[in-house]
């Protein structure tokens, strides 16, 4: 590896110094795609015919990154890693990426995510397992799976990831990088599949807070095809970021933090939470204070629930134009209710069908308020909470997970793992569509793992600032994945 | 309230247009149980019902119409490139008429 493993202003220096040229990188991360793809089965397509761009003034210029195959690309396969679209080529690109494009970033693939985002293990996909390149026994979470494998591999500096529930923040955390998904609406999401649209976030994994910043500035932007983005041109998240924390207020949450709250916590549960009030130390030396609260637990312990009701409904929603006869493999049968059918049933996984069953039910005129309605008023509950918590805080900081990335054999998109809070907090973001960054902060078991900071809505330049501080206390910026054998 | 049952699931499941397997029914249904749980402990939360529902992230969100004027159109052969039968510009489409 030459350049692929060197930071977005790194490699603008030496594009713009003609020590090196966008063809090279290009080639470079060409070749690490494949050999990725060969170890971790992180891609969906390889644009083998990435073109060269101009290098500008733009920082991105001439650089490459990937796409998630969630982002609708025109010309290029998008298939949201699932068999009912995987022939479908977009007759459009996502705004986000032509913003990328118009910075002449040039995108080199396209990666793996768990069937249109919904699942955590990056084991759905139509094109099978990623797995984690620190350790192959183990899972990169997901969605954002892919995405999270080549960065962290050094593929390339950057890639951009989707987060409905964490999946962008928890594969950041599983695969030793940074994950950053901005305030709701600050990235358009037109031309992202949608799966959950009020929880929908476009986001970029990236290997340090100061990539995160420079990425999202050229991703964002008010767009007049998502009437959910908002102007942000106020907004410079990589001009913020001064290192200046002194006096900022950061707060945890004991129900979720303490050790013990978990009487029968693993070796590397233990070990995580321990790192975590470690880290925690280092951020007051940084002149930040940061206090413990409370929040009722059991509202706490209604998360999962409330996102699986809510994502559930939403995706049965916005999944029923998958009938295969616009768009997507055909199926034959004498008449097109067969059809739909016999598409649907081969096309989705287990994952998803059980899902829209779900989502179905609670949306029911019978079910509806039980079940809809009231997730929704937990989900006002838990953001009111949050909110409360921003009126004293610049932010919460959390631990990431329970541990570093889990067991591929251990690996279960069922609800009995998510109802652990530890596993499941970071949806608050996604309820209250708050700025929220995770940074790798440590290593257990020689595996990383993860810490986030999570901010009020349209709050992101200081909770960039934040976790660029913190990250500036440790040794993990930057940092590439080394295979680990534990034996 | 009527337990969700492995009759109701099949019919869900049908009228979604999808087949499941029996091993699939039995995970519906066993992860269905967990959000019953759930919810019974969220309604036990005080006064739940006065609270409004959310439903979408940024309460302070203001939309803003444009002019209702005419723009740019996706090309009708970019459209329909996808489609596995077309036939004058049109989706070929099977029939629905019994």
């Amino acid at each position: 590896m030459k350049y692929m493993n060197k930071s977005i202003e790194e490699l603008h220096e030496l594009l713009v110094n003609k020590e090196v040229t966008s063809k090279e990188l290009i080639e470079e991360s060409i070749e690490l795609s494949k050999k990725v793809q060969g170890e971790c089965n992180a891609f969906v397509t390889i644009l083998e015919d990435a073109k060269e761009q101009e290098v500008t003034d733009n920082l991105l210029s001439g650089i490459p990154y990937g796409i998630k195959d969630n982002y609708s690309t025109k010309g290029i396969l998008s298939t949201g890693s699932s068999n009912t679209l995987k022939d479908y080529v977009p007759f459009f690109t996502a705004t986000a990426i032509k913003n990328l494009e118009k910075a002449n970033a040039v995108a080199v693939n396209k990666t793996v995510l768990d069937e249109f985002g919904m699942g955590g293990t990056g084991t759905t996909g139509h094109t099978g397992t990623v797995l984690n390149p620190w350790d192959k026994t183990r899972m990169c979470a997901g969605s954002s799976s892919g995405s999270a494998c080549a960065v962290a591999s050094g593929v390339y500096p950057y890639a951009t990831g989707s987060d409905t529930g964490d999946s962008i923040r928890k594969p950041a955390a599983y695969c030793g990088i940074v994950g950053y998904k901005p305030t709701y609406g600050m990235i358009s999401r037109y031309g992202l599949f949608a799966f959950a649209s009020s929880l929908d976030h476009c986001g970029v994994l990236t290997r340090s807070v100061k990539d995160a910043a420079i990425v999202t500035d050229n991703m964002k932007g008010i767009d007049k095809n998502d009437m959910t983005t908002w102007d942000s041109s106020n907004i410079n998240l990589y001009k913020s970021l001064t290192g200046n924390v002194k006096g900022k207020k950061l707060c945890y949450i004991k129900e979720i933090c303490n050790l013990e709250n978990y009487p029968n916590r693993s070796e590397e549960l233990n070990n995580h939470l321990v790192n975590f009030f470690n880290v925690i130390e280092k951020v007051k030396e940084l002149g930040i204070e940061v206090e413990e609260v409370s929040i009722d637990k059991t509202l706490l312990n209604a998360i999962p629930s409330t996102y699986v009701v809510i994502s559930c409904a939403e995706a049965t929603s916005n999944m029923s134009n998958l009938t295969g006869i616009v768009f997507g493999p055909r199926e034959d049968a004498n008449n097109y209710i067969d059809m739909i059918k016999n598409y649907r049933t081969k096309g989705f996984s287990s994952l998803i069908k059980r899902r829209f069953v779900i989502g179905s039910y609670v949306l029911q005129s019978q079910n509806k308020d039980r079940y809809f309605h009231n997730a929704q008023r937990v989900r006002r509950l838990l953001v009111d909470e949050w909110n409360k918590l921003f009126e004293s805080y610049d932010g919460v900081i959390l631990p990431v997970g329970s541990g570093p990335a889990l067991k591929l054999d251990n690996s279960s998109n069922n609800l009995d793992k998510e109802t652990q809070l530890l596993e499941e907090h970071l949806q608050v973001g996604n309820y209250g569509g708050f700025p929220s960054i995770t940074i790798p902060d440590g290593f257990v078991s020689n595996l990383p793992v993860g810490i986030n900071i999570t901010g009020k809505c349209y709050d992101d330049e200081n909770v960039l600032n934040i976790a660029y501080a913190i990250e500036s206390t440790m040794e993990y910026k930057n940092q590439i994945a080394k295979e680990v054998n534990n034996g | 309230m009527k337990k969700f049952t492995e009759e109701m699931v099949i019919d869900y499941a049908d009228k979604l247009l999808i087949g499941l397997t029996d091993d699939e029914v039995k995970m519906v249904l066993d992860e269905f149980e967990i959000i019953d749980k759930n919810i019974d402990i969220i309604n036990t939360i005080s006064d739940i019902e006065k609270v409004e529902p959310m439903t979408h992230c940024l309460d302070d969100f203001k939309y803003s119409l444009r002019e209702d004027i005419a723009e740019e159109s996706i090309d009708i052969d970019d459209l329909l490139s996808n489609c596995k039968e077309t036939a004058n510009r049109e989706v070929k489409v099977p029939k629905v008429v019994e």
